[in-house]
């Protein structure tokens, strides 16, 4: 049973729980990159050895492409022990852990100087970042994972006709573009909201002080 | 009278004769004395109790042939409830019977096979096991071969492809697998797996549209109406055959033994009745009867003539001229660390020339993806910042279409739309590659660029007249957001591995498929990129430090 240019009406359903899957990545590498981030960022406030350490991990973590580090973590883990959702959302954890170390910097400064709402900035940004981790988890495709991306392609491979494989990856492009740019108009607003009172706070020069104006 | 008695009996030897002489020299007569030799030996007091003795003096001693055999494997091997079944079941039941002893199964895996022969825990393996050129100083092969399996690439009924189409196309193997080095030199790209047992439930879930593996493996999943009905072999290649083995030492009797006994049950269709008992392909098997009962091949020493018995599978890499310098080196380091620590891609010629290949492809993908955003990048700030209402929203809506869609997608519809307009290779892979993640990229980055433009212009107000000047500008204030996409561009060049364009990932890969050192190997790609990374951000920031003091100097 077809919908429309060929489209089996059994692949919406597919796409969607595939899409969870992609969610449920990004939850999962947010997380752990909260965690590690903000333990990364605590290091590098307080400064000393631990503070160097921190500051190479965060510069290595950055410079590492997320592909490269799924492929390493499937290969370098024993076989059965990881699920390959987990290995995709573990291979998103640097790029997570490096961004909210950055932001949390910028937040643990704020907060030491008193502008506490300043520090509350960094939410839009690790919302920001959850949008970012939902579109790179599509690289799950590459070893099997029955995310959004690989049910399209499962498709696409059975399409009669260019223009039915078309629209199936312009549908694909419409399902992850609507949360997308959903998500981030809703980031602005919280980041606008958040700057707006913080420009009310009476110690916002400390924080423009740190640079979290940026 | 004499005479008339000597003529008579000159006239039979005359007759007689020839049948005499073949009967000597056929491989049923040969056996006959093999193991006549053999029972004479094993009935001499206190033969069996000495060590030194040939194995087949030890298997009629005992009265038994220990022999190693699959359990698990589907019409071939497996054991269940207590009872032994499938074709090299009946091989080793027939080739017992052939000896008159009985035959007493040992269950063995890949991994055991060899080492269970070594250490004399079973006399012979008749399990799955391809005669190829690598295991030929570890076993000795009994020839000719009892069966020959071929690696098929299955793939669902509807899906048109064959040998000559399948590059580019994505197949899943499991590692280790000889055949895969001839997958990789088709173009195809490869899907790892550790386990071959889950290449049929990957197909099934559609995790792969196409799985290579032995037709000996598949035979049992196409025994099944569901499977069958779904997926169907589209092609084969890499043939082996398939030897009885045995231990090199002391065994030429029992070599010898078995040789004869394969010769005659490939004659007299033995094998073949076997096969199609347990429905397993048989097309080699009648090849061999027909062989085997050609004159020249029906003798005692068929089995040594090259023109009547298949040669072992080739499977030797050639190696690398220093190949030994870095197997010394792997030693040196396990010695020291007590890690395991291989190095494939400088051991063998191919491998090689898969990694020299890939480093260059990949310095080469990151410098064009680095220009393509760049040159993107201004192409789209121009157009958003174009004073033509058309141009810039046409732009700002492919920017907003670039910025939903993941880049590995973006990437699969670059590709299929380079693959419609030229014909597949490796150049089109990577220059499909540069484009999509220029084309994401520079976007973005473009983006940025029209944004400074337009917040410049309202700074400035009627001042902003010079539309070149001001967008120069807007470079310079963009320039953090710039280097940013530009090292998100050359960190996402690894993803072009998706479309089978020939990086460092993807020649890696390749080489893990057919060699060890997993590990090492990843670990070495991921300390490759991170350094590369690492090496354009540097870069990236002098540039950025070079155009914010040009926005100082403005």
């Amino acid at each position: 049973m077809s919908t429309f240019a060929g489209i089996p009406a059994a692949f919406f359903p597919a796409f969607l729980a595939g899409m969870r899957v992609n969610f449920e990545i990004a939850g999962i590498a947010l997380l752990l990159g909260i965690a590690g981030g903000m333990l990364l960022a605590a290091a590098r406030y307080w400064g000393s050895v631990a503070g160097m350490a921190a500051g190479l991990a965060v510069g290595l973590m950055r410079a590492a492409p997320t592909f490269v580090v799924m492929f390493f973590l499937l290969n370098a883990t024993p076989p059965g022990i990881v699920s390959p959702v987990m290995i995709v959302a573990l291979s998103l954890v640097p790029y997570a852990a490096a961004y909210v170390a950055d932001g949390g910097l910028d937040a643990l400064r704020a907060f030491h100087a008193g502008s506490h709402l300043a520090a509350f900035l960094i939410l839009p940004n690790i919302a920001r970042a959850f949008f970012v981790l939902v579109m790179s988890s599509s690289a799950g495709a590459a070893i099997g994972v029955h995310e959004g991306i690989a049910i399209i392609l499962q498709q696409a491979q059975k399409m009669p006709s260019t223009g039915g494989t078309l629209m199936l990856f312009a549908i694909g492009i419409v399902c992850f573009g609507i949360p997308l740019q959903t998500g981030f108009v809703a980031v602005r607003l919280l980041h606008r909201q958040l700057s707006r009172i913080a420009e009310h706070d009476p110690r916002r020069t400390l924080s423009a002080a740190t640079g979290l104006s940026r | 009278m004499p005479h008339r008695a000597a003529a008579f009996i000159a006239l039979c030897l005359v007759l007689v004769a020839p049948g005499v002489a073949r009967a000597e020299s056929s491989p049923d007569g040969a056996l006959a004395r093999l193991l006549g030799d053999a029972r004479a030996a094993a009935a001499k007091p206190q033969a069996c109790a000495h060590s030194g003795n040939d194995r087949l003096v030890g298997i009629l001693c005992s009265g038994r042939i220990r022999v190693g055999v699959r359990d698990e494997y589907p019409l071939f091997g497996t054991h269940a409830a207590g009872t032994w079944r499938g074709y090299e079941i009946d091989v080793a039941r027939a080739i017992a019977q052939r000896l008159g002893v009985t035959a007493e199964f040992t269950k063995v895996k890949p991994a055991t096979r060899i080492p269970m022969l070594a250490e004399g825990s079973i006399d012979a393996v008749i399990a799955t096991m391809g005669d190829n050129t690598q295991r030929e100083s570890q076993v000795r092969f009994i020839r000719p071969h009892y069966y020959q399996s071929e690696t098929v690439v299955v793939g669902p009924r509807d899906l048109a492809i064959e040998a000559q189409t399948v590059r580019g196309k994505t197949v899943c193997v499991n590692i280790g697998n000889g055949s895969n080095a001839e997958l990789v030199s088709q173009g195809a790209r490869l899907m790892l797996f550790d386990d071959a047992a889950a290449l049929p439930d990957r197909l099934n879930d559609q995790t792969c549209t196409l799985a290579a593996q032995d037709d000996s493996f598949f035979a049992s999943y196409f025994d099944e109406p569901p499977f069958a009905g779904r997926f169907a072999e589209k092609f084969g290649f890499a043939q082996v055959p398939w030897g009885i083995g045995v231990a090199h030492e002391r065994t030429a009797r029992l070599a010898a033994a078995l040789g004869l006994i394969s010769q005659i049950f490939h004659r007299d269709g033995v094998f073949l009745a076997a096969a199609r008992a347990n429905r397993i392909g048989t097309d080699f098997l009648l090849r061999q009867q027909k062989v085997w009962a050609q004159p020249e091949c029906d003798t005692a020493n068929g089995s040594a003539d090259p023109n009547c018995v298949l040669p072992a599978a080739n499977v030797d890499l050639a190696p690398t001229p220093f190949a030994e310098r870095v197997a010394a080196f792997e030693a040196t380091i396990a010695r020291l660390t007590g890690v395991e620590f291989t190095l494939p891609m400088l051991k063998s010629a191919p491998a090689w020339s898969l990694f020299v290949g890939g480093i260059v492809n990949s310095l080469l993908l990151i410098a064009g993806a680095l220009l393509a955003t760049l040159v993107f990048a201004l192409l789209f700030g121009a157009a958003m910042a174009s004073r033509w209402r058309s141009l810039r929203w046409t732009a700002r809506g492919v920017t907003a279409a670039l910025q939903s869609s993941p880049i590995l997608l973006t990437l699969v519809i670059t590709a299929s739309i380079s693959r419609a307009i030229f014909s597949y290779s490796a150049l089109v892979g990577l220059g499909a590659a540069i484009f999509a993640l220029g084309l994401t990229n520079g976007a973005n980055a473009g983006q940025a660029i029209a944004e400074a433009y337009w917040t410049l212009q309202k700074e400035r107000g009627a001042a902003a007249s010079d539309r070149r000047d001001l967008f120069m500008r807007a470079l310079s204030r963009s320039a953090t957001q710039i280097v940013a996409f530009l090292i998100n561009a050359a960190k996402g060049t690894p993803i072009a591995s998706f479309i089978g364009a020939p990086e460092l990932l993807s020649a890696l890969t390749d080489i893990t498929s057919f060699s060890s050192g997993r590990t090492t190997t990843y670990t070495l790609l991921l300390v490759f990129y991170t350094a590369v990374v690492i090496s354009i951000i540097g870069v990236c920031r002098r540039v950025q430090a070079v155009l914010e003091r040009g926005r100082a100097a403005i």
